[in-house]
């Protein structure tokens, strides 16, 4: 059974004359243990996607089933729980918390309330199976883009999620932290992976690689043709 | 839209609640401080005020222009216990002042003053409000029969009724066309006007050394009148401005601190604008202009509503004071009040954008990032949660952060010491032991009926007590309040001794400690006061005791003494009877029979002061606490607006509403701890025992707040900081997370 399984995604941004169909009847199955790369412009609506997939956002038309949970139907309460047990979001711009250091952002999403026991030993594993032992005692702005990324997605995994979002995550990044971030990604066993991103390097990880053109999402063949991923 | 409109909303609560804080304190403190002066002016009041016993007006006529410095003067002959009857409203002790020729020494405030024709009254304002009566109406004068109500007046020599008898004016005029002109009508008050009033002593000494033959002489001056408005008028005042400036101070933090966030929000598009070319003054007037857009309406309102709020209690105030109100006199202060609580805000805004338009564009355009956070306290968030978190963001923001609860903690004692002055007022009010009496019960008997008194069951002392009014021989100006017993007078009555010792013989007095400040006593010291009579008596001052009764100006004397110098002091001969402990004061009542009283407190014949002051300081009193639960919810969301992504990050990873309303609670935890520890210490340890010297510096009153009054205040501090959290969880759990995050 698919980790995430979506149907049918609409999502319409503007309104009047500036009104645009950016996701236009988007299905996709993630499975678990697999990683996905979205590739597309800018403006194509790649994070719009990941945004609705994590439950950030919501559609105007189809279903999202996150780890069973149909998500377009649940309330903002029980979204959020969702969210917390089963997502975890990793950011462009890491979004680390300034006044806490690399361990307490780390450990931050497990002191939510609802978040599932372990946390903190979780945390702990996380920060030495990412060789950020030395660095946790520091601060955000004491840190490198690639240490801040890194203690970023040891935070997505904090709670041990089934479905890792990652947006950007080498967009701030120069190519050599770049790839140990994007081989970090690719390592995360058990866990279904969504990577959006307009930089053709994520595709060599990937399993899969779709990409968003007009609201449509299609895949690449092996032939390297693209064909519409599903309508 | 919505976010910001929220924004500008509070931004504009807090500018109105600030311009509201001002104006109220500026009409209350106009109208309290400059009332005198203006009613004196528009009354015309005398230099002296002159009553003695009946003598012929050519006598009278001829002592007075044989003083210097004469400018005016006019003769009256002041009745006083008449019978004054309007419709329903009845009083048997009314002041009928017969006016003739020369100045009147009050103002028509409504229709006109009188003429000579007979038959028409003019009506101090108090009563004419008290009474609900209106120009063209009547009047019953016991023996004047229906008068016709012409004008209405006002004073400042007195306070109006029902604090004061109730006072109206006839012509001497329309008496003659009456009844018959006499040749030389009798008078007993004259009213002097100075050529110039600093030759106001020496021309009282000339007037008591040449009285001789007129008897019952007693002056008050014009300045003896103001000193004692300006003590009741002083303690609101000061109170008032206090609190002013706190609101003034709170707004002044938040706002500053809000126009500040406002301008880090918009970092990058004042980057862009600099990069095409916008010059810093103009982001700046831009930004002030926005300000403005807000600030104008919201002062407008403010100001309004600090208007109406203590407009019509201080106008009830000045009433009873018989002073006017402020009127257009205050338009200018209003203005400037009006235009300040516009350019605070206005600058607070236009400030922090001239600076951040001052950096490099390039800087701004990178992003809109706050600068590095401090690594603030102990805590770490493997022990705590997001209640740390939340006061480690407030923290942060250190300056703010201290200003805030400064301005908080300001707040909370100001809270916490008017209700400890209400409890003070009601104590005096009710509860003659707060004055250190020691009698429960009054009976109008004679004093050869206190050995039968004290047979009554229930009865531990009983003694006559004579009290009386006479005033300070030397200046004149200030009036004293006399009391009387045979023997010891602290079975009855014993105000904590401040210096000195007990009287002991018939030559000697205890003063209030107020009394001891305005003539400068002290034990040693002679105390010579002119009586009700006109007679002096002279003792040597033995000690000097804390006593709020006549605002502390009273003096303990031997009854002996008293009733040599004035046999006429018996009149007001009363039986004070001291109750044993725990019998019941309703027996004891009924035993005296129906000239039995219960001992009254120091103002209880000051209600209607009192409800208009407490009036005045509920309202500062609550508009105190809607500044306080404005700061509490102003830093939660600034808290938030500042930090709108880290919120917005806790939000994508699955933080609801209970998890904002816990990081919020830890903001406001942050604030309101200390703000409480520091409110609480204010309060006992400055302002408490300040405003008590302040208030009545003769006596010693405890303003310090009780335990419950604490926890009260305390409990209302907790539940704002919880309105607060709710108000602001709920308004950010419904901004969508991306929106957030993005930062826009």
């Amino acid at each position: 059974m698919p980790v995430l399984e979506a149907r049918g995604i609409v999502k319409t941004l503007g309104v009047g004359r500036a009104e645009r169909r950016i996701l236009d009847d988007i299905s996709l199955d993630v499975e678990a243990g697999e990683v996905v790369a979205v590739l597309g412009r800018s403006g194509s609506g790649k994070s719009t996607l990941l945004h609705l997939l994590g439950g950030l956002d919501r559609p105007d038309a189809g279903q999202i089933v996150l780890a069973g949970h149909d998500i377009t139907r649940q309330r903002a309460r029980a979204l959020a729980k969702t969210r917390l047990r089963h997502v975890g979001f990793v950011f462009q711009a890491f979004h680390l918390i300034e006044e806490l250091s690399g361990e307490e952002n780390v450990l931050l999403p497990a002191r939510l309330p609802g978040a599932g026991r372990d946390g903190e030993r979780r945390a702990r594993r996380l920060i030495g199976e990412l060789g950020l032992t030395e660095i946790a005692g520091r601060r955000p702005h004491e840190l490198s883009g690639g240490e801040q990324q890194r203690l970023a997605i040891a935070r997505a995994l904090v709670n041990d999620p089934e479905l890792v979002l990652a947006d950007e995550p080498t967009g701030n990044l120069d190519q050599d932290n770049g790839a140990t971030v994007l081989a970090l990604l690719r390592s995360l066993r058990r866990r279904a992976v969504v990577i959006v991103t307009h930089e053709p390097e994520a595709a060599a990880i990937a399993d899969r690689v779709l990409h968003l053109h007009d609201g449509r999402l299609r895949a690449e063949t092996a032939a390297g043709v693209t064909l519409r991923e599903s309508a | 839209m919505r976010v910001r409109r929220r924004r500008s909303l509070l931004t504009g609560l807090g500018i109105a609640l600030a311009a509201a804080m001002l104006v109220a304190a500026l009409v209350v403190s106009d109208s309290l401080g400059f009332g005198f002066d203006r009613a004196a002016k528009a009354a015309n009041l005398p230099d002296i005020i002159v009553r003695f016993n009946p003598e012929s007006s050519s006598r009278v006529a001829q002592h007075i222009t044989a003083l210097p410095d004469i400018a005016a003067y006019s003769l009256r002959q002041e009745v006083t216990s008449v019978s004054l009857q309007a419709g329903n409203q009845f009083a048997d002790n009314g002041d009928v002042e017969v006016v003739g020729t020369g100045p009147r020494g009050y103002a028509i405030v409504a229709g006109r003053d009188l003429s000579s024709r007979p038959g028409e009254v003019v009506v101090e304002k108090g009563l004419a409000d008290a009474w609900g009566l209106k120009v063209g109406g009547t009047l019953d004068i016991n023996g004047l029969g229906e008068q016709r109500i012409v004008g209405f007046s006002e004073s400042p020599d007195n306070v109006s009724y029902p604090l004061a008898v109730p006072r109206v004016y006839v012509s001497a005029a329309a008496l003659d066309t009456r009844f018959g002109a006499q040749a030389n009508p009798q008078v007993n008050l004259a009213e002097i006007w100075l050529r110039d009033p600093a030759n106001l002593n020496e021309v009282l000494v000339q007037a008591r050394a040449t009285s001789y033959g007129l008897q019952g002489l007693r002056f008050v001056t014009r300045s003896g009148v103001r000193v004692l408005l300006d003590q009741a008028a002083g303690i609101v005042i000061d109170l008032l401005v206090a609190l002013s400036l706190i609101a003034l101070a709170t707004a002044g933090v938040l706002l500053a601190a809000s126009a500040r966030a406002e301008v880090q929000r918009r970092l990058r598009a004042i980057g862009v604008r600099r990069a095409v070319g916008a010059s810093r003054g103009h982001l700046a007037l831009v930004q002030a202009l926005e300000s403005l857009f807000v600030a104008a309406p919201a002062a407008t309102v403010g100001a309004v509503a600090g208007v109406l709020a203590t407009y019509g209690p201080t106008g009830r105030l000045l009433v009873l004071l018989n002073e006017p109100a402020p009127g257009a006199a205050l338009a200018p202060a209003l203005i400037a009040a009006w235009l300040a609580a516009i350019a605070i805000p206005v600058l607070a805004a236009a400030w922090p954008a001239w600076r951040a338009a001052g950096r490099p564009p390039v800087g701004l355009l990178r992003g809109a990032e706050l600068g590095r956070g401090r690594r603030a306290g102990p805590f770490s968030m493997r022990r705590a949660g997001l209640t740390t978190l939340g006061a480690r963001l407030a923290g942060a923001r250190r300056t703010r952060l201290i200003a805030t609860a400064a301005t908080l903690g300001f707040s909370t004692a100001f809270v916490l010491l008017m209700l400890a002055l209400a409890s003070a007022l009601n104590s005096l009010e009710t509860d003659p032991g707060a004055l250190g009496k020691r009698y429960q019960l009054t009976a109008n008997l004679p004093a050869s009926a206190a050995a039968h008194v004290r047979t009554i069951p229930g009865v531990q002392a009983a003694a006559p007590r004579y009290e009386t009014q006479a005033v300070d021989s030397f200046s004149l100006g200030e009036t004293i309040d006399v009391i009387a017993y045979p023997g010891d007078h602290t079975i009855f009555e014993a105000p904590p001794l401040v210096s000195g010792r007990r009287l002991r013989g018939e030559h000697e007095a205890e003063v209030g400690l107020g009394l001891s400040q305005a003539l400068g006593l002290s034990p040693g010291a002679t105390l010579a006061i002119q009586l009700d009579s006109g007679a002096e008596l002279r003792l040597r001052v033995a000690g000097v005791v804390s006593s709020l009764d006549d605002d502390g100006r009273v003096a303990y004397v031997p009854a002996g003494a008293l009733l040599a110098a004035d046999p006429s002091a018996s009149d007001e001969e009363e039986l004070a009877v001291r109750l044993k402990p725990g019998a019941s004061a309703a027996a004891v009542t009924a035993a005296l029979g129906p000239s039995a009283a219960p001992a009254t407190g120091a103002i209880g014949r000051g209600v209607p002061l009192v409800a208009v002051l407490r009036s005045i300081l509920r309202a500062v009193a609550i508009v105190d606490g809607l500044v306080c639960l404005y700061a509490l919810i102003q830093a939660c969301a600034l808290t938030v607006q500042e930090r709108r992504r880290t919120v917005s990050v806790l939000r994508a990873f699955g933080a609801g509403g209970p998890a904002v309303r816990r990081l919020l609670a830890g903001a406001v935890v942050a604030l309101v701890v200390p703000a409480a520890a520091l409110g609480v210490a204010l309060e006992r340890l400055v302002l408490g025992p300040a405003l008590a010297r302040l208030a009545a510096s003769y006596v010693t009153l405890s303003l310090g707040a009780s335990r419950l009054e604490i926890a009260i205040v305390l409990a209302g501090l907790a539940l704002a900081g919880a309105v607060a959290v709710v108000w602001v969880a709920h308004q950010t759990t419904r901004e969508n997370v991306i929106t957030g995050m993005a930062g826009s």
